[in-house]
């Protein structure tokens, strides 16, 4: 089941009536459970798009994208029983500045709204939303707080509470980290990496930041100008040649790794995973 | 000689807590300085002081000689310009011709001059094919060059970029770091408020606030070296000192490597 993608094609209208394809022939298929996904490419790329297609707020222009069983292509614009809400609860989408949505009085309160949305009983309600607050590294002292007081990286982190409470499949996270500072990001990553391995979840998100990709992901996608030209592991990719011509950047650890190869003299092989492994190669070379 | 000079500085939003307190701080005329902190430090409050958008609680602030108050703080926005995080909040214009205008308007510039300066300014961010367009068809890094160039046509003395390349592409952030640096080649004293060591290695000094106090205030050799502030600041070593810093606790660094990762740490 999952999200499978089948030739998808996106125009957007625009106001001259010319319009864009934003997606063009995207062939795609996402698991329901195991995948840790990175999607990369350059700003208008197409990776807001996609995501927008993974939990039906966007209808395919061309071809269909089928979510847990659901088609979802120009077909159903005709008949209008196709519900979407539950594929909307199924596969949770974390929008970029998420903070900005907060809009209860209380933690609690703005946490709880989506499971209620969903029918859940009140008292039920609390009980998701305590634990999904938790999750994202809350305490409790947080429940009773205006989410307008608290800090940026605290604001990020119950918006995506608000998420969990509705206990997605799948969830998704449109550059969850940008604008906090290293701790706060390694520690919102270390939130997505732990649901991740507990629960088996797919969890799916957009980044510029090839460092995240290199550290937390088991699958990278590449969109350059709305089409996909990488689907694979981070390792391989950055192992390519034409990472320059998709205008990425190479992780930290690989570009030390290389230079130090250079510098030194020497072939660290294979490529470093991380600080330590790095570490343990210099040892060798160095005692 | 200073271009900038805050004297006791404190600034607070609630009567009970400093946002910023007792900050003194000089930087001077042509000086690449990076302001970091974690999230909450003051540091974006610290740029708003800078461009009257905040009036100190205490303190004063001078630029370029001049006191910083609620008479002068138009003729103190000619010397400083500042470049935005978020590109979607800070395009103010229809088009982007209208976004490079709108701070020549303000300084009431003549007609002829003000084309003549809006094309030449284009040019130079590579803006000119698009000075038609309309903001929706700009990607991030796009939008920030034309705040660039509306800043460059004002011919400001100091510009601050607050966070300006966090959210953009790696090419968009390439790009912003050699905006910096040719502007700083050029004169322009730059300040740049920034989680990313990457981008505060570029800088002549570095600053650390931290809950509202200037913890660390050095040559940004020595800053980057500081582990220990760095950490208690959530900030993070570049990889190649982190690197070196391991290498010397296992006793096996020796003065050729740790050339190499000094040398690879200001090139990161």
């Amino acid at each position: 089941m999952g999200i499978k993608f089948e030739r998808v094609d996106f125009k957007y209208q625009g106001i001259d009536n010319k319009g864009y394809l934003a997606l063009s022939d995207i062939v795609l298929n996402i698991n329901p459970t195991g995948e840790f996904i990175t999607l990369i490419g350059e700003t208008g790329s197409g990776k807001s798009t996609l995501v927008q297609h993974m939990n039906a707020l966007l209808t395919p222009t061309g071809g269909t994208v089928t979510i847990f069983g659901v088609k979802i292509n120009q077909e159903i614009k005709k008949k209008k029983k196709v519900k979407l809400n539950p594929i909307r609860k199924q596969v949770g989408l974390v929008f970029q500045f998420p903070e900005y949505q907060l809009f209860e009085e209380t933690v609690l309160k703005d946490v709880m709204f989506g499971p209620k949305n969903y029918g859940i009983s009140h008292n039920e309600a609390i009980k998701k939303a305590k634990e999904a607050i938790d999750i994202v590294g809350l305490d409790d002292s947080y429940l009773e707080r205006s989410p307008f007081n608290l800090s940026g990286g605290e604001k990020k982190r119950v918006s995506i509470a608000g998420i969990l409470a509705m206990e997605p499949d799948i969830l998704i996270l449109d550059e969850p980290t940008s604008g906090l500072d290293p701790l706060g990001k390694e520690s919102l990553l270390g939130v997505f990496n732990e649901i991740h391995q507990r629960t088996n979840k797919t969890i799916i998100i957009i980044t510029h930041d090839m460092n995240t990709v290199y550290n937390y992901a088991k699958r990278v996608l590449v969109m350059r100008e709305g089409t996909l030209v990488y689907d694979g592991s981070p390792q391989a990719l950055f192992s390519r040649s034409n990472i320059d011509n998709w205008n990425l950047d190479v992780p930290d650890i690989l570009t030390l790794t290389k230079a130090l190869e250079t510098r030194l003299n020497i072939t660290i092989h294979p490529a470093p995973k991380n600080k330590e492994q790095l570490l343990n190669r210099l040892k060798e070379v160095l005692t | 000689m200073a271009i900038i000079d805050m004297k006791n500085v404190s600034f607070q939003y609630t009567a009970n807590q400093k946002a910023l307190s007792n900050i003194n701080l000089t930087i001077q005329r042509g000086e690449w300085v990076s302001i970091l902190g974690h999230n909450g430090s003051g540091k974006s409050t610290l740029s708003k002081l800078l461009i009257g958008l905040l009036k100190p609680s205490e303190g004063e602030i001078m630029v370029d000689n001049t006191l910083l108050n609620a008479e002068t703080v138009y003729d103190v926005r000619r010397k400083i310009g500042i470049v935005f995080q978020n590109p979607d909040n800070q395009f103010v214009g229809v088009t982007v011709r209208d976004d490079i205008a709108f701070g020549l308007e303000n300084l009431q510039v003549e007609r002829k001059s003000m084309v003549d300066k809006i094309d030449f300014y284009a040019k130079k961010v590579g803006m000119y094919d698009f000075l038609d367009k309309e903001p929706s068809a700009l990607s991030g890094g796009q939008k920030q060059r034309v705040a660039i160039a509306g800043i460059l046509a004002m011919s400001t003395d100091i510009i601050i970029f607050d966070e300006a390349t966090a959210m953009l592409d790696p090419k968009g952030r390439k790009m912003m770091l050699d905006y910096m640096k040719q502007l700083n080649q050029d004169g322009v004293t730059i300040i740049t408020i920034t989680h990313d060591m990457k981008e505060a290695v570029l800088s002549d000094r570095i600053i650390i606030l931290k809950q509202g106090k200037i913890i660390k205030d050095d040559l940004s050799e020595a800053v980057l070296r500081d582990k220990h502030t760095l950490e208690q600041s959530n900030l993070q070593l570049l990889l190649p000192l982190d690197i070196l810093f391991e290498l010397e606790q296992l006793q096996l660094s020796n003065e050729r490597i740790k050339e190499i990762l000094w040398e690879l740490s200001l090139n990161a």
